[in-house]
């Protein structure tokens, strides 16, 4: 019997343990695999392969069975209430990339729109690509403003890993030169429409501090030899990337990370495992493993490793870390800080302005641009000239120019021929920019363990209570004005301010909850993304960010696990985890 | 509570209510189709009587002209499986009872069916609940059948234009090199 423990212990022995094989999970399982560690990941989630599981990804539009491939209002209301509040995201085309609700519950003390997808890969398939880098304005403002904890790391720390991080995924760009928003290593950006050209010339003549630019994003313009030979290619302009891309051309897991991760020979990948417990050795003082509940068969089971990778995103990392109670860890899993779950942070967004650009109408484009136009943050950026006194922080507008197509106005009077013909023509240019915004931190802005509320694996669920304050408040007043000024500068007709709410969730982007910081006692995880309390566990989601900055966090997030994965590596062989 | 789709929804409607005038419904004087033919599909959302007037109804709203019409491209049995398969009870309803009070409209004022009609005696009546109501079952009704065609592979391939791989972005190109809205 000891024998059979020890063989069966051996067996389920890795040098390294990645949980979740999304962005992050990806990355490190990458990162490690290419290193040299045996590593095995593990998700929740069904199996999809690059490739072969797109079901969706060649489907024309006549294959649909619903108009405008949405799912009945019955099903979305009975499956899908949460994960259809973006509006968008949700199709015939993705479904299959979407949690059910109603077999995924939690609780919303204050509406948090959690949308999430749990299958190999994860969200890396459903993200808008957009790829920014943090500067110093970001990673200096908690300790300049007296805001939540200071970052333990600067802009110095993570830019070659940004480098690095860029280098290996493409991300298509313009270098602008702009201290807030730091240059990175760009393939060819993507080309402004003709409107967008106007918007970019004559807000940058009217507003010096204020730049339009094409938006960043991670796709393939100009793919190198590496990833020709992961088997990645040109972006065909499709736009039809959540459905997954039949030509690589946009970073994924799936494309991308686990291809490069499988060809090392170090690597396992096991799906429909749902890991439930880390497993902590007081003995030993360090993290022995986890415990997974196999989704499918329910059978519970125990992996080890030296060192464990939590990736498993923002709040099912924090899930987990709150379920790993021990006796060392009595409040979650190196929670001696109670940090763990508050804090939780997002974008907030659906305040901007539109407009219609009339004199253009003998110019179209071709192709369908998977990608818009940024407008990096231009309030407090340290000068006098673009200093608020009703907000800390700021925002950056996305949106861009184009003319609707056949899909406009279709209960509007009218039958026959002519109408039919009036739809066959592009409609009028139209404008759009909207805003996200930086969430501040806040201790009770959090989540919690509800060990009351079971969900179908009999595991407890999550409640959520945090909402918007002040300061963002104060925020979207002028991001709607400023928006307006900036499309009526452009001379732009019928100019509209939008704000509509925006509750916490909604921009997917949300993290914090298990914050890097340089003290134990007000953080959870150290400048290497290293639990305080338990060096052999990392944490390199989002839930590891000390604020939110502006910009989208993916690029930030996989630039942390590289460079916490190369720690990893070398703390291990120096026998320090 | 609003959320990002009351956002996006909101825009879609600013963004319609920009667009240009409604065109004018072309008057012809030929029968649409012939009086109780079979429409050449068996009905499973809507009653043989209604899809007779669904038929004529889809014809009316995006007939064919240089380019194909509705009935070319299977408009009213896709309008008829999404009133079986797609549409809540309610909306359904709603759709049902538009057809047969066309049809009711047709037999008081002509004495014969809707589909029965010609173009122009079917306009007038439609034209009575034609009123661009966004949110009227006419006009929910007929934003089902405009979908259906610029969806439906003729629709999409032959009246806007289709390009499932672009290959490239061209971002500032005359409107005549292409010709034609883009149907994505």
């Amino acid at each position: 019997m000891a024998n059979l423990n020890t063989r069966w212990r051996q067996e389920n022995t890795y040098d390294a343990i990645v949980v979740g094989s999304g962005m992050t999970g990806g990355w490190a399982a990458k990162e490690l695999s290419e290193k040299g560690l045996k590593t095995l990941v593990l998700e929740r989630g069904r199996m999809v392969r690059h490739l072969e599981d797109y079901p969706t990804a060649a489907t024309h539009p006549w294959e649909v069975k619903y108009p405008r491939a949405k799912l009945p209002p019955d099903e979305l209301k009975a499956k899908y209430p949460v994960q259809n509040r973006t509006g968008y995201a949700l199709t015939e085309y993705t479904q299959h990339f979407f949690v059910r609700d109603d077999e995924n519950p939690y609780t919303e003390d204050q509406p948090f729109d959690w949308i999430r997808g749990y299958h190999v890969g994860g969200r890396s398939l459903l993200w808008a690509r957009q790829s920014y880098r943090w500067s110093d304005l970001d990673f200096e403002a908690n300790a300049k403003e007296g805001v939540g904890v200071d970052w333990p790391i600067r802009y110095r720390d993570i830019a070659p890993w940004y480098d690095y991080v860029e280098r290996y995924i493409g991300v298509s760009g313009q270098a602008e030169g702009l201290p807030q928003l730091p240059d990175g290593v760009f393939q060819p950006p993507m080309e402004m429409n003709c409107v967008e050209k106007v918007l970019k010339a004559k807000t940058e003549a009217r507003f010096p501090e204020r730049r339009v630019t094409i938006g960043r994003c991670a796709h393939l313009t100009e793919p190198t030899e590496e990833q020709i030979a992961l088997g990645r290619g040109k972006c065909q302009h499709r736009n039809m990337c959540m459905r997954g891309c039949p030509f690589g051309a946009y970073f994924s897991s799936n494309a991308v990370t686990l291809v490069a991760a499988e060809k090392t020979g170090n690597f396992k990948l096991r799906p429909h495992s749902i890991v439930t417990e880390i497993l902590y050795d007081e003995a030993k003082g360090r993290a022995d493993g986890v415990r997974v509940q196999d989704e499918t068969t329910g059978e519970t089971m125990e992996f080890y490793a030296k060192v464990i990778f939590v990736c498993a995103s923002a709040l099912n990392s924090t899930w987990l870390m709150m379920n790993s109670t021990s006796r060392r860890f009595p409040n979650g899993f190196g929670n001696g800080s109670d940090q763990l779950g508050r804090n939780i942070m997002d974008h907030h967004l659906g305040v901007g302005a539109m407009a219609e650009a009339p004199g253009y109408e003998d110019r179209y484009y071709s192709g369908r641009r998977p990608n818009g136009l940024y407008i990096p943050r231009f309030r407090n950026l340290g000068d006098a000239a673009t200093k608020r006194t009703d907000y800390l922080r700021g925002f950056g507008y996305q949106g861009g120019a184009g003319r609707p197509n056949w899909d406009r106005n279709l209960h509007a009077a009218g039958l026959g021929g002519a109408r039919k013909d009036e739809l066959s023509q592009p409609g009028p240019w139209m404008v759009r920019i909207g805003g996200f915004g930086e969430i501040l931190p806040h201790a009770d802005n959090r989540v919690t363990l509800n060990r009351d509320r079971k969900d179908r694996y009999g595991l407890p669920t999550l409640r959520f209570d945090a909402g918007l304050r002040e300061n963002e408040t104060a925020m979207r007043r002028d991001m709607k004005t400023a928006a307006v000024e900036m499309l009526e500068a452009a001379g732009f007709t019928n100019v509209i301010g939008y704000e509509t709410p925006s509750p916490p969730g909604l921009g997917i982007h949300e993290m914090g909850t298990a914050r890097m910081g340089r003290d134990p006692k007000t953080s959870v995880l150290n400048a290497h993304n290293q639990v305080h309390e338990c060096r052999n566990v990392y944490v390199t989601d989002g839930a590891c960010m000390t604020s939110a900055s502006c910009v989208n966090p993916s690029l930030t997030y996989m630039a942390l696990t590289a460079r916490a994965c190369a720690h990893a590596v070398e703390a291990s062989r120096r026998g320090e985890l | 509570m609003q959320s990002r789709r009351d956002a996006l929804l909101s825009f879609a409607a600013v963004w319609g209510a920009l667009s240009l005038p409604a065109g004018t419904a072309a008057a012809g004087a030929q029968p649409a189709v012939t009086v109780g033919a079979n429409p050449g599909w068996t009905p499973t959302g809507v009653s043989p009587s209604q899809a007779q007037v669904l038929d004529a109804l889809s014809e009316l709203i995006a007939p064919g002209t240089d380019t194909p019409g509705t009935r070319e491209a299977g408009v009213p049995a896709y309008v008829d499986r999404t009133i079986a398969g797609y549409c809540t009870a309610v909306e359904a309803g709603e759709f049902r009872s538009v057809l047969d009070a066309l049809d009711a409209d047709a037999r008081a004022r002509h004495g014969k069916g809707f589909a029965a009609l010609s173009t122009s005696e079917q306009t007038a009546i439609a034209a009575t609940y034609d009123k661009g109501q966004k949110f009227s079952p006419f006009g929910r009704l007929k934003e089902v059948v405009l979908v259906g065609y610029f969806s439906s592979e003729p629709g999409a391939t032959l009246a806007v234009r289709y390009d499932p791989i672009p290959g490239d972005y061209k971002g500032c190109i005359p409107l005549s090199e292409v010709g034609r809205a883009w149907a994505l």
